[in-house]
């Protein structure tokens, strides 16, 4: 029976099998058990190189000089003051949302929602100062509490969603937002339109309404951006709760089987990351724009994500990246100025930048070598 | 006579682990040739290699005498080289015939899916099987799939057929039917090449059998002259004493589950109406063909899943029917999963991490603020230790990297650190070679000896007749009979197919 199968006899060996003398090498596939931290390093290193080198080509390509690209991004962001400022200055809501995103990716909660709690932590604020609620002394920490709040009790909704009625949230979060736009456009153009200007924002934060400067030029915002990743960081890092997440975002099947409070670990943890991201709406209402605006929330949503992954959702390491971009943020804006170069090139490069990393992870997992 | 096939001086490692160092191996036309060992001694990797899926760092490689290099499974078919892999390789959703279209190795679509069923059918009515062409991968049982993929690679072109481990998972019946179907195949002209662990395989089917330990080939020997024995020997090393039941008289009963419904998650309910007890200082033992209800009854008693009806008691704290995970815990439940990776483990974490979740909750480990990793290091390399874990370089390696047997000791560790009054275990030696086959079941006997009841899940009925002191046979969702130990093999078998 087998030899009269359906197939004819194979054809000579020589076109499929080769002769071990006319083979040529190969490289040659193997995954890897584990790989040290160096090499970890080197890896992303490499690929944030290649990131950075395909970004520089477009933008010579787009008609900046190769010598303007590296006054703008090295030597006018080491050297000028004032440029090292506003890099932080644009840090610290960028901490925030990369925290914040880094908080909820932890337990596999894809919070793609940020800019909606951007912006009802913008709301909440505003609409403390624009009541006039509360003392002066404490209107600042008031205007501060509710927007966190506000952020939690918006991403609420898809998270109920969730665990309740296991609908994805990465379509709930992001479609959340336009809901949360429209009301900020609504009370923009409405009720909180500014009646000096008749501009659609709200009127101007009085003085004890906005985050103060602390001295060399640095706003209290980055210190709070600061503090808060310090305590996510520990968070995350050393309590139970942290060890938790560990095996919510590993395993979650298995996490139910020892008896890992699955859902309130993700709860917090989506609270968070909630809070945070509207922390990050309130940091640039009182600190950077001193009022509500109708876009001042727009990019973050994507940086947030971008920042969370480029640091492996590791709190630190979120923080250093969210200089990083802020560097590109600030530098990308000057192009604007002096080249015309869209702010979407900034967008552009920030996705470069994930998908070479993104792809560094195959180097990662595997290793390479040439077979004779 | 000139082999079939032939492999010489391969080798292979992984990342640094040498998985295969010059191994030998020689199948002729015309026999059944067994590939024994432990797991991780190198059978499997080595006829993958054979299979063209590993590219080997050294060695040579011969198909009826002529040397062949193979850069790819479809060169490996080329040279009528087919393999049955542990996995199926099967796309669930299309139909077999589709999936026979989608293997043939030179891509010849033209004849359609017609000639493709005709060809199945014809196959199958030669070999015995009775298979719709038409039906649908997934609605088919594990033993028709893999009826599946021996009709693939047969219709493929292959003479020179691999099987590795077909029998892990079928039944004691549908085992013997396979394994006939393999000596007809070798008789009409196949060379088989039958990777297992079993020994009784190996005496009772096969015409030689090449005994391997830590990736090399170790003896050949003819199976017919050889014993169970000698091939233990061969393959560990040493000789491993079956672990055995000690009589002792059980305590009170300890769990009582009465009229037990649960459903799957896609709401087909699988178990009807579960009812027995289990004493101190007992095994319970449930045997049945897999698919009746033990998944759902496991989940339902460990808390992983709500129960729809009926309810279960513990002694001393009465009515615990629905109460999650962590409470069942508390209460002194352990479970130990039938799927290790799947419900035991998390794989991307560390051995320390893994020891230590089952305990952070009652503070052993450290505060709500503060984990302790002093004490879960210490903690855990005591227990690695006392268990015999082996393979654990470092406390923070992933648990994803030990082997079937010690991750299964690594859960033990963790269920048995906090003495528990009821210890659930389903498939607790599936796919463990014998020696840590027989450290798993020494462990529960231990256990028992301590005064835990045990209900022992399997499908394996031997590990169910030897270690349980009562045996209730589960069909469709209920005890259907049990027998008090020493149980008739027979019998429990009779209820296990004719209740089904």
């Amino acid at each position: 029976m087998l030899e009269q199968a359906a197939h004819p006899a194979p054809p000579p060996l020589s076109l499929t099998g080769r002769p071990h003398a006319l083979r040529l090498g190969r490289i040659n596939l193997e995954v890897r058990q584990s790989i040290p931290a160096w090499r970890q390093a080197l890896i992303l290193a490499g690929a944030v190189i290649a990131g950075m080198a395909i970004s520089a080509a477009l933008l010579i390509a787009a008609g900046v000089k190769p010598r303007a690209l590296l006054d703008e991004f090295v030597v006018e962001t080491l050297t000028d003051s004032e440029n090292l400022h506003s890099i932080l200055f644009q840090a610290a809501p960028l901490i925030f949302v990369g925290v914040g995103a880094a908080v909820a990716f932890r337990v596999r909660f894809w919070n793609l929602g940020i800019e909606g709690q951007m912006i009802w932590g913008g709301i909440a604020a505003t609409f403390i100062a624009f009541y006039e609620i509360g003392p002066p002394v404490t209107r600042l920490a008031l205007m501060m509490l509710s927007a966190a709040l506000a952020g939690m009790a918006w991403i609420m909704i898809p998270t109920w969603l969730r665990l309740r009625l296991r609908v994805n949230e990465i379509i709930t979060t992001l479609l959340l937002n336009y809901v949360a736009l429209n009301f900020l456009l609504h009370l923009v153009y409405g009720p909180w339109l500014d009646p000096k200007d008749a501009f659609p924002h709200s009127p101007q934060f009085h003085s004890y309404e906005r985050l103060p400067e602390i001295g060399w030029g640095l706003s209290s915002a980055l210190v709070m951006a600061l503090v808060f990743t310090a305590l996510a960081a520990w968070l995350v890092q050393s309590t139970r709760f942290g060890f938790y997440t560990r095996f919510v975002h590993d395993n979650p099947r298995m996490a139910l089987a020892v008896g890992v409070p699955i859902k309130a670990v993700m709860l917090i943890s989506v609270l968070l990351s909630g809070g945070l991201s509207a922390l990050a709406g309130f940091v640039i209402a009182t600190a950077q724009e001193g009022r509500l605006t109708q876009s001042f929330f727009e990019g973050y949503g994507f940086s947030g994500i971008l920042i969370a992954f480029l640091a492996r959702n590791n709190p630190i390491a979120a923080m250093i990246v969210a200089v990083l971009v802020a560097v590109l943020f600030v530098s990308g804006r000057s192009l604007q100025v002096f080249y015309q170069i869209p702010f979407a090139m900034v967008q552009l490069i920030q996705a470069i930048i994930v998908i070479c990393v993104a792809a560094s992870e195959f180097l990662m997992r595997h290793r390479l070598h040439w077979v004779r | 006579m000139v082999a079939a096939l032939k492999l010489v001086g391969v080798r292979k490692s992984f990342d640094g682990f040498l998985a295969l160092d010059d191994a030998d191996f020689e199948a002729n036309t015309g026999e059944v040739h067994a590939l024994l060992g432990e797991n991780g001694a190198g059978k499997s990797s080595l006829m993958n290699v054979a299979a063209g899926l590993y590219t080997a760092e050294a060695g040579r490689l011969f198909v009826d005498g002529q040397e062949v290099v193979l850069s790819g499974p479809r060169d490996a078919m080329a040279c009528r080289i087919g393999m049955v892999h542990q996995e199926f390789k099967l796309v669930k959703p299309f139909t077999v015939a589709e999936n026979v279209l989608l293997a043939n190795w030179r891509g010849r679509f033209a004849p359609g899916l017609r000639e493709v069923e005709r060809q199945i059918k014809t196959q199958a009515a030669e070999l015995g099987f009775a298979i719709d062409p038409r039906s649908r991968v997934d609605e088919l049982s594990i033993a028709e799939r893999q009826r599946v993929e021996i009709i693939k690679v047969l219709l493929a072109g292959a003479r020179i057929l691999i099987l590795d481990e077909p029998t892990a998972v079928l039944t004691d019946e549908e085992a013997v039917r396979l394994l006939t179907t393999v000596r007809t195949l070798a008789a009409r002209g196949a060379a088989v090449v039958l990777v297992t662990h079993k020994l009784g395989e190996v005496t009772a089917f096969t015409d030689r059998v090449t005994v391997m330990r830590n990736g090399r080939a170790v003896a050949v020997l003819d199976s017919r002259s050889t014993t169970a024995n000698e091939l233990t020997q061969l393959a560990v090393g040493t000789t491993v004493a079956q672990p055995r039941r000690a009589s002792s008289p059980p305590g009170a009963p300890v769990m009582t589950v009465k009229g037990l419904r649960a459903a799957r998650a896609d709401g087909h309910v699988t178990v009807t109406d579960a009812t027995f007890h289990v004493r101190a200082g007992e095994i319970y033992g449930i045997a049945g063909v897999g698919g009746n209800g033990q998944t759902e009854l496991v989940e339902a008693l460990t808390g992983v899943r709500a129960p729809l009806a009926g309810s279960v008691e513990l002694d001393g704290t009465g009515d615990t029917t629905g109460s999650p995970a962590e409470a069942l815990r508390d209460l002194g439940v352990a479970s130990i999963p039938a799927d290790r990776f799947g419900y035991g483990l998390a794989g991307g974490l560390s051995v320390a991490d893994n020891f230590c979740v089952g305990q952070m909750h009652n503070g052993c480990y450290g505060t709500w603020l503060r984990t302790d990793s002093v004490a879960m290091r210490k903690a855990t390399g005591r227990a690695v230790g006392e268990f015999d874990v082996q393979g654990v370089r470092n406390l923070r390696q992933k648990a994803a990297l030990l082997s079937g047997g010690n991750a299964q000791k690594l859960i033990i560790a963790r269920e048995f650190s906090r003495d528990p009054k009821v210890i659930i275990a389903h498939s607790p030696s599936r796919g463990l070679d014998v020696r840590a086959c027989a450290a798993v079941q020494e462990r529960l006997l231990s256990a028992r000896a301590g005064g835990a009841a045990i209900v022992l899940i399997s499908d394996d009925l031997d590990e169910v007749l030897n270690l349980s002191d009562r045996i209730g046979v589960m069909t469709r969702g209920r005890i259907a009979a049990e027998f008090a130990a020493p149980a008739d093999r027979q019998a429990v078998g009779r209820v296990m197919v004719h209740h089904a």
